[in-house]
């Protein structure tokens, strides 16, 4: 990291004034695919929801923003707003909490280290959707896994319970699901950043006679940071973009009791054929998204520069 | 989500675009027409090839782009084709109106001729209009019935089959006390096929969703308030699986297959639904309980066949179409399809004769109000929130969806 961001300046300085122009054929194709990709959609975007959209799907003409006044106007938007903060929060801060100790687990030298590593990955090589149906089935009201063996167990006295269409239990079972597709990528994030702290510096806490927490508390954790933060920021856009779990396990339901805004959008479009707020609703997700990215870019430049 | 929707969007764009580009080039007088349709059953795909290839080798000169999709896939695709500029030429579908709304469809006139138009249903053939002219035609129908298992009924001491709410309440109840592990009726208020279940049940009481008379919507009535209100009292009392709101009409389906459901509202192809779940259940089929005040109905549901208007596929969609109703093709339609009811007086003669009952039960068939263009909207929010009318205030939920309606229009 240091010796990049020393040297950036330099070889800007040698670099000619037309040194776009000349790195235009080697950036050139990338920069074509995001334009196609990401700028031309977004852009696209934009405009429908400022367009008066039919259910059959054509297009009435300019509407201003009463897409989005529609939208805001939803007696239900509230609820689905706060209730995709909270999914978030917990999502993100549960994942990272649990993948903390598990990538110190893993950083341990001890037979089958490898098979353990791998297995971890199993959940986020996955598909989404075919984890969340593994799951469905286990979580079934009369014949999933997990309600058998409580009754077994003699732990349901007779009334199974309903955890996915049950509005009590559902949303939580969501939240864990989520949690559990996570963990994998954080905990590999976590690894890495643990594998880069040089070990001299562990090595002469140790001599100093740190006990194993203090070296923890005092010199990992805080060399974390950096992974931390990483994990975390990539954590929020990409469960505040989670889909199929809820999709595929409660659509939402019952009514719009389990939905985010990602799924509340596809539903107002997709099932309810209210294409026009739905649009505005797709806009006001991507912004979000775009903030969650600049606060990003923010604090990477922000590290980059201290360490 | 919307972003990904996009992008994959733009590469549908550019994927089709690129097949005209190419299916124009070859042979100036070839025409392509895209067909898209919904796979009722597995034997679908297998149907529509056979038929397409008879279909080309009796027109030179017009080839069939044939994609087959699951309802699931061509419900949201079918939102999604107009606004990408992938509109088939010909879609099957179970709504129609919003695109004849929006000037998009060929009239039936302008499709069939005088004496195939006659032989579809009336009844039917009335569903297909909008603001009074028809712009699809019916592909097949179906009609639903009340469905019980024997066992659990008669060894419950139900000696007769509910025919009143308040017979279907008390046979619960003995169900409840001789089988604490069934659940006496299944009432699948998912978002799936909510929309259907609540209109069989109000139906009885005289509830509708839209007033044909008054053009006005009247979903949040007296008389759904009252439905709405007698569903909740079942719930209430345990005589329905847990979270109605919540559960699919294919998770009720299943219950009821495995032996845990004693009654259940269902439709035409439900005994094949059960043949495939390998259910061993002994069932009897009735018409639907109705409240003191009511009358029995059934429900009538219809889907459709649609041509959009496109420079030059006038004679094309109209050879396709007249080809697919072809008495022999049109009877390996309904044999592929599986046990609906069909949609032409002339295949109605020759049906399966456990199709009967429903047939007969047709005169006393309420309709969901699919000539209005508003109806493909209204409908989802139905099916998304009525359902928790049995969870929260029932008046409060019906209100919601009243206001969804009125915005969305009579026309």
């Amino acid at each position: 990291m240091t010796s990049i961001s020393l040297d950036v300046p330099k070889i800007k300085n040698r670099r000619p004034a037309n040194s776009i122009i000349n790195a235009l054929p080697w950036i050139g194709p990338a920069l074509l695919l995001i334009v196609l990709v990401v700028v031309w959609p977004a852009i696209e975007l934009i405009r429908i929801s400022l367009t008066k959209i039919t259910s059959a799907g054509t297009l009435e003409g300019f509407n201003g923003l009463g897409n989005y006044r529609l939208l805001f106007e939803n007696p239900d938007l509230k609820a689905i707003a706060i209730r995709t903060v909270i999914w978030v929060l917990s999502v993100v801060s549960l994942t990272i909490l649990i993948s903390l100790p598990l990538a110190q687990l893993i950083n341990q030298n001890f037979p089958g280290r490898k098979f353990v590593r791998w297995a971890m990955i199993v959940p986020w090589a996955a598909s989404v959707v075919m984890t969340s149906i593994i799951w469905k089935w286990m979580l079934d009201l009369t014949s999933g896994e997990f309600n058998l063996t409580l009754q077994q167990l003699g732990l349901q006295n007779g009334q199974p319970v309903d955890w996915l269409r049950d509005p009590r239990y559902s949303f939580f079972v969501l939240v864990w699901i989520a949690v559990f597709v996570s963990i994998p990528f954080t905990t590999f994030v976590i690894l890495a950043g643990l594998q880069s702290i040089p070990h001299d510096i562990v090595e002469a806490a140790q001599v100093d006679g740190a006990s194993s927490w203090q070296v923890y508390r005092g010199i990992k954790f805080p060399l974390l940071r950096n992974s931390l933060l990483i994990a975390t920021i990539i954590n929020l856009i990409n469960v505040f973009n989670s889909f199929p779990i809820i999709w595929a396990l409660t659509r939402g339901g019952p009514g719009y009791d389990t939905d985010t805004m990602i799924t509340f959008a596809y539903k107002m479009a997709f099932v309810e054929y209210n294409m026009g707020p739905s649009t505005a609703l797709g806009v006001v997700n991507f912004a979000f998204i775009m903030l969650i990215v600049l606060i990003y870019l923010r604090v990477t430049k922000a590290t980059r520069v201290q360490v | 989500m919307k972003k990904i929707g996009l992008r994959r969007l733009s590469a549908i764009a550019a994927v089709s675009l690129s097949a005209t580009v190419l299916s124009v080039m070859p042979a100036q007088a070839e025409t392509t027409i895209k067909v898209l349709t919904p796979n009722y059953t597995d034997a679908m795909p297998a149907y529509y090839a056979d038929l397409n290839k008879r279909f080309e080798a009796a027109n030179p000169g017009i080839k069939v782009e044939h994609t087959n999709l699951s309802w699931d896939d061509i419900l949201v695709k079918g939102r999604t084709l107009v606004a990408t500029d992938s509109t088939p030429d010909i879609l099957n579908l179970n709504t129609f109106s919003d695109y004849a709304a929006a000037g998009l469809l060929y009239k039936a006139d302008d499709l069939f001729d005088a004496k195939t138009l006659s032989d579809f249903v009336p009844a039917f053939i009335d569903n297909s209009k909008y603001d009074g002219v028809a712009y699809a035609v019916p592909d097949l129908a179906s009609a639903r019935m009340f469905f019980y298992n024997k066992k659990i009924l008669y060894t419950s001491g139900v000696n007769k089959v509910p025919t009143t709410w308040d017979e279907v309440t008390a046979a619960a109840k003995k169900i409840k006390a001789k089988y604490p592990n069934v659940y006496p009726i299944a009432l699948p208020l998912g978002s799936e096929e909510a929309q259907a279940e609540f209109a069989i049940w109000t139906g009885g009481n005289k509830g509708r969703y839209f007033n044909n008379k008054k053009k006005k919507w009247v979903i949040n009535s007296k008389a759904n308030v009252e439905t709405m209100n007698y569903l909740t009292s079942l719930v209430k009392a345990g005589l329905t699986q847990p979270n109605p709101a919540s559960t699919n009409r294919t998770d009720a389906f299943k219950l009821f297959s495995q032996g845990k459901v004693g009654m259940i509202n269902a439709s035409v192809f439900f005994p094949s639904t059960l043949k495939d779940y390998k259910s061993k259940v002994d069932y009897g089929v009735a018409p639907f309980p109705h409240s003191a005040k009511g009358k029995s109905i059934t429900l009538g549901v219809q889907d459709y066949f649609m041509a959009f208007k496109k420079p030059g596929n006038e004679a094309a969609v109209k050879a396709w179409l007249n080809f697919l109703f072809q008495p022999t093709n049109y009877a390996g339609f309904l044999k592929a399809a599986g046990g609906f009811i069909p949609a032409t007086k002339s295949a109605s003669s020759a049906v399966d004769s456990s199709l009967l009952p429903f047939i007969e039960q047709l005169p006393n068939a309420i309709f969901y109000p699919g000539d209005l263009a508003a109806w493909p909207k209204v409908s989802g929010s139905i099916q998304t929130q009525i359902g928790n009318g049995v969870n929260k205030d029932p008046k409060s939920v019906l209100n919601k969806i009243q206001k969804v309606a009125v915005a969305a229009g009579t026309k």
